[in-house]
């Protein structure tokens, strides 16, 4: 094989080569082509996006564990932390929905059990092509079963979740998991930092097979209209396995047997085994003809890049070996012995006693190359003096288009299959704004919402960037919860074109920004690049996840909850969006006025102290489609509102009821509760604009539905996805 | 104290549920694992929680109904003490023939979790006593009631049909949600009790079953 | 020896993969009028002719592999 052909087999490029030559002082051997190409793939070493990454805001008193590990580790107080992280399972599902989604809770799962958390919630941001687009009935079908095959018979609740369809997505969609663990009081936070020379390096969980060899190249890669032929790299999750090792991991971690472990992700064992030994700074020996084989016949490369499921790797004193084998085998599963860790910082792999390599895991971690790849500052090509949207004729009719569309209407058929209540601590499932589960301990409600909104993202990347934090976090505001922390996971396209990389730093930097402001760190993420058809890009999606806690286990409800209370509208007035409405109807995408992170922080907290020390009984943060969706929303169960707009926000009606005012949040209260609180000064605008009323949706004098035709539109799912039913 | 026995096997994962349901009723839960047989004398009553026993691979119960552990629930049931299935514990107790029908898939053919609205026809003494109608939430893919026209007619004029749905969410002949055996002793049911026993789950109608 | 075990649901049982599958089927223009779907498993045993082969495979069906109240199993020898 030709040096060219290499290159290109193992997806390294010219310059990658020379590195590695000056890193060896010689050319590379045998399997160091297979360790290379995998853990320099952008998909192990984020090469292109590590420079933004590092400035990111990541830090804070509570911060027990940032980036470097499988997750972040949160501390709560009293006793309580938590581990949560969100990972993209993008090309695999594409390519085969139903195991493409369900190995990405399998792994993302891994990644939070690993680091001595037990799982308790997991969510998923999906995004769709069209309905009517080719094949996208049998990925969103695929997709959600899978994830409901893996997640519920692993017995770990999906409490909240969203889910996009834009046609940017109908050859690319994205898959993006989240979980979340909890530690108890007294529970030990685990690593991947291996250490202890002479400690053995236990293989424990499934056989190797050939499934996803390559894998983490493969995810570093355009897709083209060759998909079919990727199809054996797709690798077969097994839910009861991974229950199994759940429990296995868990207990000999409780029984502190173990002094690092790390979950065999992306490239498998080669690169579980080279982090965990650059990041203790020790070196191992592995005897890769001891590695438990499903085939025979794999050879050493094949095994070194296999990424079959559910298996992990531990370091452990040589005495506690056996008590681990114990452990496992009570759960019928193997653990052996492959290795040991070394004091010299070098990896030697041997296969039947031949050494295979010897090298530094530095190299192959630590001193991966980086790329500051070329951007331009962003400038905001959308914005506007002032929105000009077209005027509705027929505002009601505008609404229940809106309501029926595949864009806005209910996404239960999702949900409903999902197991949402296992562990029997949800307090909010999917139909909330926000997931929550209680905190068995402390008797709080721990709250989840994962964000992001590609339409926003379409107008401006840099409103999108502050919007992917702002937004999900008033919503946890608006339901009582403080923002903790923050994890990300940054879907975007080839970021060798300068245009892309600068939506990137555009977004991540207003991310960043309007995370510090909140005093919410990011502390764990993933991000996938390439994810491009034949030069078509997705929508630049940085999707994010937020953690919050509150006080108390119940609070404002998401439907109007009785007549006569009082509606209110609080607005901070700081940019306004053409938004969803005007993308549905054809209208130019623009926006006006910007975004201060500063007082959305502010604002924050305003709303937040509004619902933590008032009755407040029901509350929604106005969203796509604007205000009259939301209150249509609110609507339900035979609760409906009346209320009048002059005191919000546009020009005219049209922007009035359908532009998105960054940012706006409808609550109630009962009556008396009002008039008392009134009289007090606000630092924001706070208005009542009406009242709750029996079954019947009124707004001015332009829309008048009965409950039941808001939610008959609002439930028409099926007429986009006929064959879903 | 009441003594509860809650059964463990691979794959189960309602496990903690139960006893935190257990716990909240004041009784004394402990763990029994699929492996081993236990004294029947050891125990006051015995719950088999939900789950994925075994993955719910071959069929939805199946292996769990060949532990060691199940010998020791059939001679417990069998000495009239009560025993309760709920979900995969209640496929599990048909399995073994403690009750009668099967759980095949859901006419949907998909998993659903959504609550539902069930009517006690025949009031069991052991569990949910004193209930006529409650809310509960079901959760399974695999949660369809089978059973022969002429087994159904037999158990229905023994009033052993426990629970009904109102709605019926997966296909159940006559909308059976849950059933008794001849005895009254063995009891088992779809939906999750153990997931609504405050207000702060959604609803505190299943805090009444234990 | 290899002894394969074909399991179906019972024709009075409703079988909602079979009637997915034969949706889908028809939905692409194939004239299919109905579909099962069941599973089968291939089980080696040592024995020493069919007969016995099959009897050990007919005790393990009737233990644990297929439920007499909603499916219908064969034997064949592979």
């Amino acid at each position: 094989m030709s040096l060219n052909e290499k290159l290109k087999k193992y997806r390294l490029s010219e310059s990658e080569y020379q590195l590695i030559c000056d890193q060896l002082g010689r050319e590379p051997q045998g399997v160091e082509w297979a360790l290379y190409s995998a853990l320099w793939s952008e998909h192990c070493s984020y090469k292109s996006s590590k420079v933004h990454l590092k400035k990111l805001f990541n830090k804070s008193e509570k911060v027990l564990q940032s980036f470097g590990e499988n997750a972040g580790v949160i501390d709560l107080g009293q006793g309580e932390r938590v581990a949560f992280k969100m990972e993209s399972h993008n090309h695999p599902s594409f390519i085969e929905p139903y195991q493409g989604a369900a190995t990405g809770v399998g792994g993302i799962l891994r990644d939070i059990f690993t680091m001595g958390a037990r799982p308790v919630a997991l969510a998923n941001y999906l995004c769709f092509g069209e309905s009517k687009a080719d094949r996208m009935e049998t990925l969103v079908k695929g997709v959600v079963s899978g994830i409901s095959g893996y997640g519920n018979c692993v017995g770990v609740p999906n409490i909240t979740g969203q889910t996009e369809f834009h046609s940017s997505y109908n050859n690319n969609i994205l898959v993006n998991a989240f979980a979340l663990g909890l530690y108890r009081p007294g529970e030990k936070v685990f690593t991947a930092k291996a250490s202890g020379p002479g400690n053995l390096v236990v293989y424990v969980g499934a056989k190797t097979g050939r499934d996803g060899v390559h894998g983490a190249s493969m995810a570093s890669e355009s897709f083209d209209d060759n998909n079919d032929a990727k199809k054996p790299n797709v690798q077969i999750g097994d839910p009861f396995f991974e229950k199994l090792l759940i429990e296995s991991c868990i207990e000999v971690m409780r029984d502190d047997l173990v002094v690092a472990i790390q979950d065999m992700g992306a490239a498998g064992l080669t690169s579980s085994s080279f982090e965990m030994a650059s990041s203790g700074g020790v070196g191992f020996n592995i005897a890769l003809d001891k590695v438990p084989l499903r085939d025979g016949q794999m050879m050493p490369e094949e095994i070194l890049l296999s990424e079959s499921q559910e298996r992990m790797l531990l370091i452990c004193e040589p005495k506690n070996l056996a008590k681990i084998e114990a452990v496992f085998a009570k759960w019928n599963l193997d653990a052996t012995a492959i290795g040991e860790v070394t004091e010299n910082k070098m990896i030697k792999l041997t296969w039947h006693n031949e050494v295979l390599c010897e090298i530094d895991p530095d190299h192959l971690v630590e001193n991966a190359p980086l790329y500051n790849r070329p951007y331009n500052e962003w400038t905001s090509p959308n914005k506007v003096d002032a929105l000009q949207m077209n005027e509705c004729n027929d505002l009601q009719d505008s609404l229940l288009k809106q309501l029926s569309s595949e864009q806005g209407c209910a996404r239960n058929w999702i949900y409903d299959q999902y197991d949402q209540r296992v562990g029997a601590q949800t307090i909010s499932d999917c139909s909330g704004s926000v997931g929550m589960v209680r905190l068995p301990d402390s008797e709080r409600a721990l709250g989840v919402v994962l964000g992001c909104r590609p339409h926003v993202m379409r107008i401006d990347s840099q409103v999108g960037g502050y919007d992917s934090i702002a937004y999900p976090s008033l919503e946890l505001a608006a339901k009582g919860f403080e923002t903790i922390a923050v994890t990300d996971c940054l879907n975007f396209g080839n970021p060798e074109k300068p245009e892309l990389m600068s939506e990137f730093v555009a977004s991540v930097q207003a991310m960043s920004e309007q995370c510090e402001k909140l005093n919410a760190p990011i502390i764990s993420g993933n991000v996938s690049l390439y994810n491009e058809t034949n030069d078509n890009n997705i929508t630049s999606t940085p999707a994010t996840g937020l953690v919050g806690v509150r006080d108390t286990l119940t609070g404002p409800a998401n439907a109007f909850q009785g007549e006569g209370d009082v509606v209110l509208l609080a607005q901070l007035k700081q940019a306004s969006l053409s938004g969803m409405h005007s993308e549905l109807n054809g209208g130019k995408e623009q926006f006006c006025g910007a975004v201060d992170a500063g007082e959305v922080a502010q604002f924050n907290q305003f709303i937040r102290e509004l619902v933590t020390s008032n009755n407040v009984t029901s509350s929604r943060v106005v969203g796509k489609f604007g205000l009259a969706y939301a209150l249509a929303k609110m609507t339900s169960v035979g609760v409906g509102c009346e209320v009048t707009t002059e005191k919000a926000t546009g020009s005219n009606l049209t922007e009035k009821y359908f532009a998105e005012h960054l940012y706006q949040v409808v609550l109630t209260l009962p009556e008396k509760d009002w008039e008392s609180l009134q009289s007090n000064s606000f630092p924001f605008e706070l208005n009542a604009i009406g009242k709750t009323t029996a079954g019947q949706f009124k707004v001015d004098d332009q829309i008048n539905l009965t409950a039941e035709q808001v939610s008959n539109a609002y439930s028409s799912w099926t007429t986009h996805f006929e064959k879903l039913s | 104290m009441k003594k509860i026995g809650v059964v463990r096997f691979l794959g189960t994962n309602c496990d903690r549920d139960i006893w935190q349901a257990v716990e909240a009723k004041g009784y004394e839960p402990q763990w029994l694992w699929y492996e081993n047989e236990f004294e029947s004398s050891d125990y006051d009553a015995v719950i088999i929680p939900g789950g994925f026993s075994y993955g719910d691979y071959l069929r939805c119960g199946a292996m769990a109904s060949k532990t060691p552990v199940m010998k020791s629930v059939v001679e417990f049931a069998n000495s009239g003490k009560p025993v309760l299935g709920i979900c995969n514990g209640f496929q599990v107790l048909c399995e073994v023939g403690l009750l009668p029908g099967a759980l095949v898939r859901n006419h949907s053919g998909q998993f659903i979790d959504k609550w539902v609205v069930l009517k006690v026809e025949n009031s069991c003494s052991h569990w949910g006593e004193n209930v006529e109608t409650c809310r509960l939430p079901i959760a399974h893919g695999e949660g369809c009631y089978h059973i022969s026209e002429h087994d159904y007619k037999n158990i229905k004029d023994a009033g052993q049909v426990w629970l009904t749905y109102e709605d019926n969410p997966n296909g159940s002949v006559a909308d059976v949600a849950g059933v008794m055996n001849a005895g009254k002793n063995v009891a088992g049911l779809m939906p999750h009790p153990e997931r609504a026993l405050f207000e702060w789950m959604g609803g505190q109608d299943g805090f009444n079953f234990f | 020896m290899k002894i394969g075990v074909k399991i179906l649901p019972r024709e009075e049982v409703l079988d909602s993969s079979g009637r997915t599958v034969t949706k889908t089927l028809q939905s692409n223009s194939f004239k299919v009028s109905d579909c099962r779907v069941g599973k089968y498993l291939e089980i080696e045993v040592d024995a020493k002719n069919e007969a016995e082969a099959k009897e050990q495979v007919q005790k393990m069906a009737e233990f644990v592999l297929y439920n007499p109240l909603t499916e219908n199993y064969q034997l064949e020898v592979l």
